[in-house]
């Protein structure tokens, strides 16, 4: 560059910034109308009484009958500030305590608000919050462990690994409202399904499976079945219920989807693995396990981490595998909170309130990823 | 060591069964009367209860035809899909390649702007979305299908990454050469990456043709009922006629399985390259 004169530099550059805008103008103009317009309208909307047609301005009233008594806001609102003390206080050495008070604090605040927002406002929200939280503990873990180990096994394949790898990527692949319909059957409560036929081989009672509105941890153990008198005590009952039959079925579908998925992105991290550094942890008379806690976990952070927000986005975003396996019976015990927002929009008609559950999703989204890179930044930090 | 090896395929084995189970009971419970459907049955693939007596080819051609066009929406589906990837092809290509090789000014800024949409939950970009394209008047066709999947952030990320391996002096030839920019682009960057931009191709397909919320909102008629929402009504209008539904839910998914089986290789290894991208 330097070579060339001044002008004609600038010429070069002049032609590399149309030759920029014009090569983006269609993507951009795409993004723009459909990908970032949509956040602002979709806050603007919110702030209007809007059933198909623009009603009067509101302002927050949609968000105050999403959150019910404001004292709830009030709690929420701590555990901002807590969370973000927590993060931006510079503590000395020795001094560790404070900031786990203070994480401690956001923890309990939240609890707080959310009981009060459950019993006081959107009761179906704040539910379907709890089936999403639920959905996600159920089957994000599940899936890394599952995943790990059959890209452990695929690793140790010298021969046929490809065919392997084809069927169990198969899952993933097939389109998920056809394969939903598969699962609608195998879960069915009719005596002759699938799961139910399981159940008798194994000389158990059927079940209603995605049919049944009870909590496994109800049917289990009879957990979460008594009276409640306070926010709290009535917000505790709703998670010791555990996640309703209707939705570990649809957790067993996740699962079945995703593992092979997983399997296969493990497999290419496993791969990038040095061998060097497996040879090198034998010699120094490493045995499998220490190998695998010491060299393979901690080198493959970044590929846990990557799919560990892609599994936390993707349950705050799953539709089409939940939305064909709803059933009346289940009573909404499986919808997410995608499935309520929708509801809200199409079957209630109410745009203004349903564009206020998608804002307080955005947030819980947001809030969801940064927490998440931070843990991850710390962790890959501390294993260094 | 040859004990070990039989583990190990025999591990393999059961979750590779585990996998394929579902699509056996499918395959199965299509083939079947609608007596044996209920009477006929076991969850063990290697019993022959758990198989018709006499597999009912005739279930396909009555799901096919059933109520009102299964088939129509397949052919929409055709349709939508299609456009979608020309559409996506047309757009991030020339994105990619400018946030790879073109130093315009802004670039990084541009690009900042572009990942935010990433973060965005479908849920909400739906909601406006709908808002959009009533306005415009798209609802019920095919420009209210495909337009709004024009362009993916996530595809011109992944493209570009490709875009930026290409040597610079390979384009620095062919512009002293007197080619445009354009041309660069369609003669040198788009066949060097051609393996990636099948991908994308891949991608945008089976993300149109497995895409529901969205058809859900966009058409109310059957004119531009795609499959995805053609077939979940006829699940719950069939009912308990399992062996219908099975057999249209196979009919659902054989275009993509088929486009899987003959490209298996460049899609497993781009899908698991893929997950690097993000």
């Amino acid at each position: 560059m330097s070579r060339l004169s001044r002008p004609l530099a600038e010429a070069r550059q002049r032609r590399a910034n149309r030759e920029g805008f014009l090569f983006l103008l269609p993507a951009g103009l795409i993004i723009l109308i459909f990908g970032l317009w949509p956040l602002v309208f979709t806050v603007g909307m919110s702030l209007f009484r809007w059933r198909v047609v623009p009603g009067r301005f509101v302002g927050v009233s949609h968000y105050l009958r999403l959150f019910g008594d404001p004292q709830s806001l009030l709690w929420i609102a701590g555990a901002f500030i807590a969370g973000v003390l927590s993060w931006v206080v510079v503590l000395p050495r020795g001094r560790r305590v404070f900031r786990l008070i203070l994480v401690l604090a956001a923890v309990f605040c939240v609890v707080m608000g959310w009981a009060i927002a459950s019993n006081t406002g959107d009761e179906d929200f704040w539910a379907s919050v709890r089936v999403t939280v639920w959905y996600a503990l159920g089957t994000v873990p599940a899936q890394l462990a599952a995943g790990l180990s059959v890209a452990l096994l695929l690793g140790r394949l010298r021969k046929a690994r490809q065919s392997f790898r084809v069927v169990f990527l198969l899952p993933y692949i097939v389109p998920a409202f056809s394969a939903a319909a598969i699962f609608a059957r195998l879960f069915s409560l009719r005596p002759e399904s699938f799961a139910n036929q399981i159940l008798a081989a194994l000389g158990q009672a059927p079940q209603q499976w995605l049919g049944e509105a009870k909590g496994l941890f109800t049917l289990l153990f009879s957990w979460g079945t008594g009276s409640a008198t306070s926010d709290l005590a009535s917000f505790g009952q709703a998670w010791a219920a555990g996640p309703s039959l209707a939705l570990v079925s649809v957790m067993i579908f996740n699962l079945w989807v995703f593992t092979g998925y997983y399997a296969l992105i493990f497999a290419h991290g496993l791969a990038q693995i040095p061998r060097d550094l497996m040879d090198a942890a034998s010699v120094d008379g490493a045995g499998p396990w220490s190998r695998f806690r010491y060299v393979t976990l901690p080198l493959l952070t970044p590929t846990t981490a990557f799919l560990s927000l892609l599994g936390l986005i993707g349950t705050f975003q799953s539709f089409a595998h939940i939305y064909v396996l709803r059933t009346a019976a289940a009573q909404g015990t499986s919808d997410p909170v995608s499935v309520v927002i929708f509801n809200t929009f199409f079957q209630r008609q109410d745009f203004g309130a349903a564009a206020a559950q998608a804002v307080v999703l955005l947030g819980i989204v947001l809030t969801l990823t940064v927490l998440q890179r931070r843990f991850q930044d710390r962790r890959v930090h501390d294993e260094s | 060591m040859k004990v070990r090896l039989a583990v190990l395929f025999a591990a393999l084995g059961i979750l590779a069964f585990l996998a394929l189970l579902p699509l056996l009971y499918m395959v199965s419970t299509a083939l079947k009367t609608f007596g044996e459907t209920i009477t006929r049955i076991s969850p063990n693939p290697l019993s022959l209860e758990f198989w018709p007596r006499i597999p009912q080819w005739v279930n396909f051609a009555a799901a096919w035809s059933y109520g009102e066009g299964l088939a129509h929406s397949f052919f929409v589906s055709v349709v939508v899909a299609s456009v979608t990837v020309l559409g996506v092809l047309a757009t991030t290509i020339p994105a990619a390649y400018a946030f790879a090789k073109i130093p315009f000014r802004g670039r990084e800024f541009f690009f900042g702007v572009f990942l935010t949409t990433l973060m965005v939950p479908e849920t909400v970009s739906t909601l406006a979305n709908f808002m959009t394209i009533t306005r415009l008047g798209w609802i019920n066709s095919l420009q209210g299908l495909t337009v709004p999947f024009f362009a993916s952030s996530f595809f011109i990320f992944f493209l570009r990454q490709y875009f930026r391996q290409i040597p610079e002096t390979i384009l620095e030839a062919a512009q002293i050469d007197g080619a445009t920019t354009f041309q660069v682009t369609l003669r040198i960057a788009v066949p060097a990456a051609r393996a990636p931009i099948f991908t994308v191709a891949f991608l945008a397909f089976t993300g149109s043709w497995n895409s529901l919320m969205w058809p859900l909102m966009a058409t109310n008629t059957l004119d531009w009922r795609p499959l995805a929402v053609g077939l979940t009504k006829f699940v719950t209008e069939a009912g308990p006629q399992a062996h219908l539904s099975m057999a249209a839910s196979t009919m659902a998914l054989a275009p993509i399985v088929l486009i899987y089986i003959i490209a298996q290789k460049q899609i497993t290894d781009s899908v698991t390259r893929s997950g690097i991208v993000g």
